[in-house]
């Protein structure tokens, strides 16, 4: 237990990875938005207005994922970590960081509607479809979005550490094999418009399950890759 | 309490695809005192020193640290330390980030004696470890390896790109600290002659076999080159293993396994022949050789068959 | 200093040897630890403490508890005893070798020897 907190406390010894930048970022992509619709009413516009930029933090954790693993794995074993340790240390101290964001994100929605989208009537952190479940699936489902980036990110860096090029090249060509075969099965068959009935019964707390499904599916295959991986 | 050897391996063999990197390694080495493990660069020691760090993995035989497989078992890591000749640091981490790190994980790491070094090698902590030359590479693993104080450490290589004056610095600390907190010592090293003085007990290998196992002192004076005129080499070296031979026109040189007796070196004077001692480098050189040339005789003979 | 003739041990028992022969370590004196003979000649710390050990063994160095070690009374005559055995051997026999082979004779060498004074 000890070590793996260690393993935490070095990943945190460049304070700007985990915490400072996604809070950059976060802070530039709201600036920005708030730039956006301020001159948006400028012009005129009379509608809410919405913005997807509360997600950039999000993907620059699936960056983070593969860099955490990349970068810091091979140091790792060099301080005689085992590869288990540096798995569940690392894990653990995105999972938290995150969960701290996710609370964050929360917190900034209610800001949001108690100054009625900041004075402009915009949505940058409580969008109405997520807005509307109560605080826990709403944290929860932010919470859950950034570990499946996460997870990806690690996941594709463990093919990489396991088995170079080869093995990130194969897994990217079955996934979009995958893929494009489901969209084969779908249009020949004429189905689009009962997957977009399919699409529109999601609810957030659905997404939030499935996500959190698939973050624990791709958090325990990056752990049976990484057992045998080498630096 | 009488502790396993720290160094423990049973019929370690390493292969990659093709190329056998380790084959049938035997080795059993007790704790505290200084190995060397020579051998030409391929040779298969970054190989051995990852397995027996954990950091890869056998596929033959068995690998044991003070009695226990090191593989992800963080009780025998934690006693360990090994920082290979490449070896990777985070892309955003200065050498002082990366000896604050070292200070979490290793137990007895020593911030005074790490200072010291930074000191003694003259190494820019606060830049980026991704901007460092070769040298300053090799320095701030060599800082962490003897700051960490681990009752095993592992040198790969560990003067690359370092001048003459901080190589001598590295090798004399080594023995000072070595002195004070003796503990196991792995020295990795293609540079034998640099070296050999610090050394209590010499593994060499060579196309991943062990070709030399022995004690520094059964080695220091093991063997020696007798040159003079041809027909009189031959007289005195007459039933002596020879390990090379180099010969111009009727001047003949041979290097001979075995010391020299004092009635040897008379009967030298009276042949008028030159004596001269072998170091532990050429030593090596001319094991490393003979072996790859008995291997390919073996080979070839087998090829006849 | 330390060359490749022989086990470094060795070469460090004689090295102690000839500073007690020359009086550079006098009788009764302390003799440098074995960290500082590692340090000062760059070799491995058991290897020194072996050299040593070898001179307490033929009785040239005494162990004061928790102190060092220090040179026995009378031991350099022991060791000048010990070397003038060796010294036919060690120097005679090549002098006389190599003056035959110049085709010195023995009056010749004798006078050489006696007209060489010693700088």
């Amino acid at each position: 237990m000890n070590r793996i907190i260690k393993v935490a406390r070095m990943q945190l010894i460049n304070k700007w990875t985990f915490i400072g930048i996604p809070l950059l970022v976060l802070a530039c992509s709201f600036l920005l938005t708030l730039a956006i619709w301020a001159i948006v009413r400028r012009a005129g516009a009379e509608d809410s207005v919405y913005s997807g930029g509360a997600q950039a933090p999000m993907w620059y954790f699936l960056a983070l994922g593969i860099q955490a693993l990349t970068l810091t794995f091979p140091f790792s074993m060099a301080m005689s970590v085992s590869r288990r340790t540096f798995y569940l240390g690392t894990v653990a101290l995105f999972s938290v960081c995150a969960l701290a964001l996710s609370i964050f994100y929360y917190l900034m929605g209610l800001v949001e509607t108690a100054t009625s989208g900041w004075g402009v009537n915009g949505q940058f952190f409580a969008l109405g479809w997520v807005a509307e479940n109560n605080a826990v699936v709403q944290i929860a489902f932010y919470w859950v979005l950034m570990s499946l980036l996460f997870m990806l990110g690690f996941f594709s860096a463990t093919l990489y550490m396991r088995w170079r090029t080869t093995g990130v090249l194969l897994f990217t060509i079955s996934l979009a094999v995958v893929l494009l075969g489901t969209v084969a099965i779908i249009t020949y068959g004429d189905h689009w418009p009962a997957v977009g009935q399919w699409l529109a019964a999601w609810t957030a707390g659905s997404v939030t399950l499935l996500g959190a499904g698939l973050a624990v599916v791709l958090a325990g295959a990056s752990y049976l890759t990484l057992r045998k991986a080498t630096a | 309490m009488s502790e396993a050897p720290a160094i423990l391996t049973r019929a370690l063999s390493k292969t990659y695809k093709d190329v056998r990197a380790l084959d049938n390694v035997n080795l059993e080495l007790p704790a505290n005192r200084i190995y060397g493990l020579l051998g030409r660069n391929g040779a298969g020691k970054t190989t051995l020193m990852s397995i027996l760090t954990g950091q890869n993995f056998a596929t033959e035989g068995e690998a044991e640290i003070f009695g226990h497989t090191p593989f992800e078992h963080d009780p025998t890591l934690s006693r360990i330390c090994f920082i290979r000749e490449s070896q990777k640091y985070p892309d955003d981490f200065k050498a002082s980030q990366a000896f604050k790190a070292a200070a979490i994980f290793f137990e007895n790491w020593n911030e005074e004696l790490a200072q010291d070094l930074v000191r003694a090698f003259n190494l820019p902590v606060k830049r980026r470890i991704k901007k460092l030359s070769r040298g300053q590479l090799s320095a701030v693993g060599v800082i962490i390896g003897m700051a960490s104080r681990a009752e095993i450490t592992f040198f790969d290589e560990p003067y690359l790109g370092l001048d003459a004056v901080a190589r001598q610095i590295f090798y004399d600390r080594l023995i000072e600290d070595f002195a004070q907190f003796p503990r196991t010592i792995v020295l990795s090293s293609h540079l034998i002659d640099e070296v050999s003085n610090l050394l209590e007990h010499v593994i060499v290998i060579d196309q991943g076999r062990i070709v030399i196992n022995a004690e520094a002192e059964e080695l220091q004076g093991a063997a020696f080159t007798v040159t003079g005129n041809a027909q009189k080499v031959a007289q005195f070296t007459a039933g002596c293993k020879v390990l090379h031979r180099d010969a111009l026109g009727s001047l003949a040189s041979l290097t001979v396994q075995g010391r020299l007796s004092d009635q040897q070196r008379r009967e030298a004077a009276e042949l008028g022949l030159d004596l001269s001692p072998v170091s532990l480098q050429q030593l090596v050189v001319r094991s490393t050789l003979n072996a790859a040339a008995d291997q390919n005789g073996t080979m070839e003979q087998e090829a006849r068959k | 200093m330390i060359d490749d003739s022989k086990p470094i041990f060795l070469q460090i028992a004689e090295l102690i040897e000839n500073d007690i022969i020359s009086g550079v370590l006098a009788e009764e004196s302390q003799v440098p630890s074995t960290n500082e003979f590692a340090a000062f000649y760059r070799i491995n710390p058991a290897t020194a403490a072996k050299g040593i050990n070898r001179l307490v063994d033929e009785g040239l160095l005494y162990k004061k508890r928790g102190i060092g070690m220090f040179v026995v009374q009378g031991a350099p005559e022991k060791l000048r005893q010990q070397r003038r055995e060796h010294f036919a051997n060690q120097f005679i026999a090549p002098l006389k070798a190599e003056a035959a082979k110049l085709g010195i004779n023995e009056d010749e060498l004798l006078a050489m020897i006696k007209a060489n004074s010693p700088t």
